[in-house]
């Protein structure tokens, strides 16, 4: 992109430009941790150490984030919203459980109070851009059976055809989504501001508390305290740090039914097909190879894969993940209830496929297999070295068309 | 910084402990729908209705009008777990656990460990779309 000419480019531009390297400052570093080079102006004595004992300089800068464990959501919340903003811009880590992505609550809520906008949270884009998209939608309708009405009464009172997309100086009837602009302004999404509101009270508003937390899930919070070591895990009730033991134990109890609320830490029945360990085993294939793991659910899928993040791209791939048995006798002993360890009936896969291929993303199957308990001993499930014996395998699901796709 | 540390904490717990007791299952599921509901979907008059037949409790409330110039209207929704296998004998024993006065579509909440929560429209028998 050239600096010379800044004022000819044409002004939407400029204005994305100028967020997408907004963008790239603020969500940098694709990790929490982070590596930070030592100053140019070390001295000579600095340099000489790290080549002569190999030593090295760079320093890991770790934000050390704090989060509690909660057994009924399985989730991990951290509710100190610096490190929430650490976790999110560094990784896209967690969700906003109030929030579409980012934690944005309580700034939609000091939006929605002030009757004025200074930004945009992504929920009032997004309605902003649905009401826009409708009032689109009314306009090209009208225009459409105007142009057809019109239409008509030539051809039955004159007899002479005239087009519908056209008019006969050459400008569409029929608006493009590309050019077509509001006519006027729209009604803004509703708001909750209470009646009694006046600007008076501005200045004397008592502060919203904010109730949001960001929501890591059993997964992600895994990944971080064990590969990168930059968060830590406290006991709901106690506010103990838990260690990797306990959390080793409670994230897999997690997902054994029991009547109480609280973290089970005791050593969880010994089972290879744990929902714990089977989802990490997926979501750490990806992860450690540098995509951007989310949730799926909108897309009936497991996991969205994102090249570098939610804000850049939408996401390319959706992940299902089909667990299998290397021996049906453990998937008949089972105590829990693993989705898609069957095969897919056939018009699912394809009702899958479509709502995929509709929004732009190829479909994988990603295959997770769940050792043998005859074959592998179950002493390996007291710590992460079980992860070894677990294998992922990925298939592509493409819709083929023979007619369309012979080019 | 948030004031809740915990779920005790959380201010919808004291509404909530009773059915999160009653129905451990079901928990989750139904804190989160409960929040989403309340805090972020901004719907009013709030209430659990008790759902046994269903092993939940389930939230009626007025859902606010929409971008369609739709006006309030009382809703329900049942709460559920993505991890969970529901037949359609839920949405039946759903029906018949609110007797008369039942919407004629309820809402299920599917909510994901991430904190994601996605509604689809149950309705009896085969309803026609609104154009």
């Amino acid at each position: 992109m050239s600096l010379i000419q800044p004022s000819t480019q044409p002004k939407v531009s400029q204005k994305a430009s100028g967020r997408r390297n907004e963008n790239n400052k603020l969500y940098a570093n694709p990790l929490p941790i982070i590596f930070a080079e030592e100053q140019s102006s070390a001295g000579v004595w600095h340099k000489a150490l790290g080549l002569l004992l190999g030593v090295s300089l760079t320093r890991v800068l770790n934000p050390h984030c704090e989060g509690v464990f909660d057994a009924t959501t399985r989730s991990v919340w951290v509710t100190d919203m610096k490190h929430a903003m650490t976790l999110w811009q560094r990784g896209f880590f967690g969700k906003g459980d109030l929030s579409r992505s980012e934690p944005s609550w309580l700034a939609r809520q000091i939006n929605a109070r002030k009757q004025a906008r200074t930004g945009l949270t992504s929920e009032e884009v997004t309605a902003k851009r649905r009401a826009e998209r409708k009032q689109f939608k009314l306009d090209r309708a009208k225009a459409m059976a105007a142009a057809a009405a019109e239409a008509e009464a030539a051809f039955r009172e004159e007899g002479r055809v005239i087009s519908t997309v056209y008019s006969a100086d050459g400008t569409r009837i029929i608006p493009s989504a590309a050019t077509w602009k509001p006519s006027q302004t729209l009604p803004e999404p509703p708001r909750a501001s209470s009646p009694t509101e006046s600007e008076d009270e501005d200045d004397n508003d008592v502060p919203i508390e904010n109730v949001e937390h960001l929501q890591l899930t059993l997964s992600e919070a895994f990944f971080l305290l064990w590969n990168l070591d930059c968060l830590s895990v406290t006991h709901p009730e106690t506010g103990d740090a838990l260690s990797l033991n306990q959390i080793w134990c409670a994230f897999q109890n997690a997902h054994v039914p029991s009547p109480s609320l609280s973290p089970n830490l005791d050593p969880p029945a010994r089972r290879f097909d744990n929902p714990f360990l089977v989802n990490y085993v997926a979501y750490h294939h990806y992860k450690s190879l540098g995509w951007v793991v989310k949730n799926g659910i909108k897309f009936c899928v497991d996991y969205l894969l994102y090249k570098r993040g939610p804000v850049f791209s939408h996401a390319e791939f959706a992940i299902v993940v089909c667990p299998v048995y290397e021996d049906p006798a453990d998937q008949e002993s089972s105590p829990f209830q693993l989705q898609n360890t069957s095969p897919f009936s056939w018009s699912w896969l394809s009702t899958l496929n479509r709502v995929n291929a509709q929004v732009q993303k190829t479909l994988i199957l990603s295959y997770v297999t769940i050792p043998a308990r005859s074959r592998v001993p179950d002493t390996v499930l007291s710590s992460p070295a079980c992860f070894n014996h677990y294998s992922v395998r990925e298939v592509i699901v493409r819709r083929f068309i023979p007619a369309r796709m012979r080019d | 910084m948030s004031t809740v540390t915990n779920m005790q904490t959380h201010p919808s717990y004291p509404e909530l402990t009773r059915y999160l007791s009653k129905y451990p299952s079901s928990a989750g599921a139904l804190f989160q729908t409960f929040n989403d509901i309340t805090f972020a979907q901004k719907w009013t008059n709030v209430e659990l209705v008790d759902l046994p037949n269903c092993q939940r409790a389930g939230i009626k409330g007025l859902r606010p009008s929409s971008d369609d110039g739709e006006l309030p209207s009382t809703c329900i929704v049942l709460p559920c777990s993505l991890a969970e296998s529901i037949s359609t004998s839920y949405f039946s024993a759903a029906f018949t656990s609110l007797g008369e006065s039942a919407p004629k579509q309820i809402y299920l909440a599917i909510c994901a460990e991430d904190s994601s929560t996605v509604y689809y429209k149950i309705g009896k028998g085969i309803v026609k779309p609104s154009i």
